[in-house]
């Protein structure tokens, strides 16, 4: 009767797993296709709106600033460096919260589709974790000191995200093949990568 | 029609309405204002009767599409002085007074309505910004002319 009663018990275990693995199986497919489609867009936005060298070298020119200091009034020079920072402060964070999308797609899912080595991967991870710094001092140094004060660290950070997104790239490639990328952004076409500010 | 062969014929029809339009437009802003007039406010099409009659109007449509996003980033890089500049011819050239201009850019943004739809609302805010600060320019420019390059 013991010997009964004990198979069945093991019985109700296994199929209790079973269904709970099932249940994790689905959700697991959903999220990964959430991950897929919030990492391409990410890129997408990062190499399309957010890092051509043209438009981060507009936003930061000091050249703007000399022209406006030179024949502004001193209401529309302070305007004008309200405006920028504003703009640049704009401009960080949603750098940064694509960032942090794609570095979710790295830390969950990548390594399904792409064989990074160890290196990479590592590499990949100081990548994410010093441009996600570089992103909130460069908030800090907006907002206290303007947006004209730290040309060297946003062409630095520059570099670094577009190391991030060509691995990314990569890692993304597959839905290239298949056509599923979404189309590209307005000011697609430029590669990020160093840029002088 | 193939895609391959509507794309050819939109890059084609591009081509022309940057030859015999565009051409004769002389500053990126204008443009931008002219192409945005084009294009109908509640469904977003852009209409040119010339070019529909040359090639379709969906062609002609994506052709005018292509111009404006085109121009659109050529103000979006440029430099403020650059934009100040051509605010201000801008407005010698519209035939209205330089303050009723100013009042009202300032107070209704039309601006605002001319980027292109597919236009991220990043850079669109960024180029708002520069709109604000050379307008602002250009009222300086207005109420003490020594200022202005063109008197310099």
């Amino acid at each position: 009767m013991m010997q009964l009663v004990l198979v069945l018990l093991l019985a109700v275990l296994f199929v209790a797993v079973l269904f709970v693995f099932a249940r994790k199986q689905g959700t697991r497919a959903e999220g990964v296709a959430d991950a897929l489609v919030s990492a391409r867009q990410a890129l997408n936005s990062l190499q399309g709106s957010l890092l051509p060298p043209e438009l981060v070298h507009r936003i930061f020119a000091r050249e703007d600033l000399d022209y406006v200091s030179s024949v502004g009034s001193k209401e529309i020079r302070e305007a004008f460096v309200r405006e920028r920072r504003s703009v640049a402060l704009r401009w960080v964070g949603q750098v940064r919260r694509q960032v942090l999308n794609l570095r979710h797609f790295h830390s969950g899912h990548s390594r399904f589709y792409a064989q990074l080595d160890l290196h990479t991967e590592i590499g990949l991870a100081l990548s994410f974790a010093s441009l996600l710094l570089a992103c909130r001092m460069l908030e800090t140094v907006f907002y206290v000191r303007g947006p004209f004060a730290a040309p060297k660290m946003v062409g630095r950070m520059i570099g670094t995200a577009g190391v991030i997104c060509a691995v990314s790239e990569r890692s993304l490639a597959f839905l290239s093949r298949t056509g599923q990328t979404a189309s590209p952004d307005l000011l697609s076409g430029s590669q990020s990568g160093g840029v002088t500010v | 029609m193939g895609s391959i062969t509507k794309r050819m014929d939109v890059q084609k029809a591009a081509e022309d309405v940057r030859l015999r339009t565009l051409g004769k437009i002389p500053r990126p802003l204008d443009r931008f204002i002219y192409l945005a007039s084009t294009r109908d406010y509640n469904t977003g099409l852009y209409h040119h009767e010339g070019l529909a009659s040359r090639y379709s109007a969906e062609v002609a449509c994506e052709a005018l599409a292509d111009c404006h996003r085109e121009v659109y980033r050529q103000l979006l890089f440029c430099s403020l002085k650059d934009l100040v500049a051509q605010m201000e011819a801008y407005v010698d050239s519209s035939h209205t007074l330089a303050r009723d201009f100013i009042s009202v850019w300032r107070g209704i943004e039309p601006y605002r309505v001319a980027v292109p739809v597919d236009a991220d609302s990043f850079s669109a805010e960024f180029l708002f910004s520069n709109f604000r600060i050379a307008l602002a320019i250009v009222e300086q420019h207005l109420a003490s002319p020594r200022n202005s390059p063109q008197a310099a």
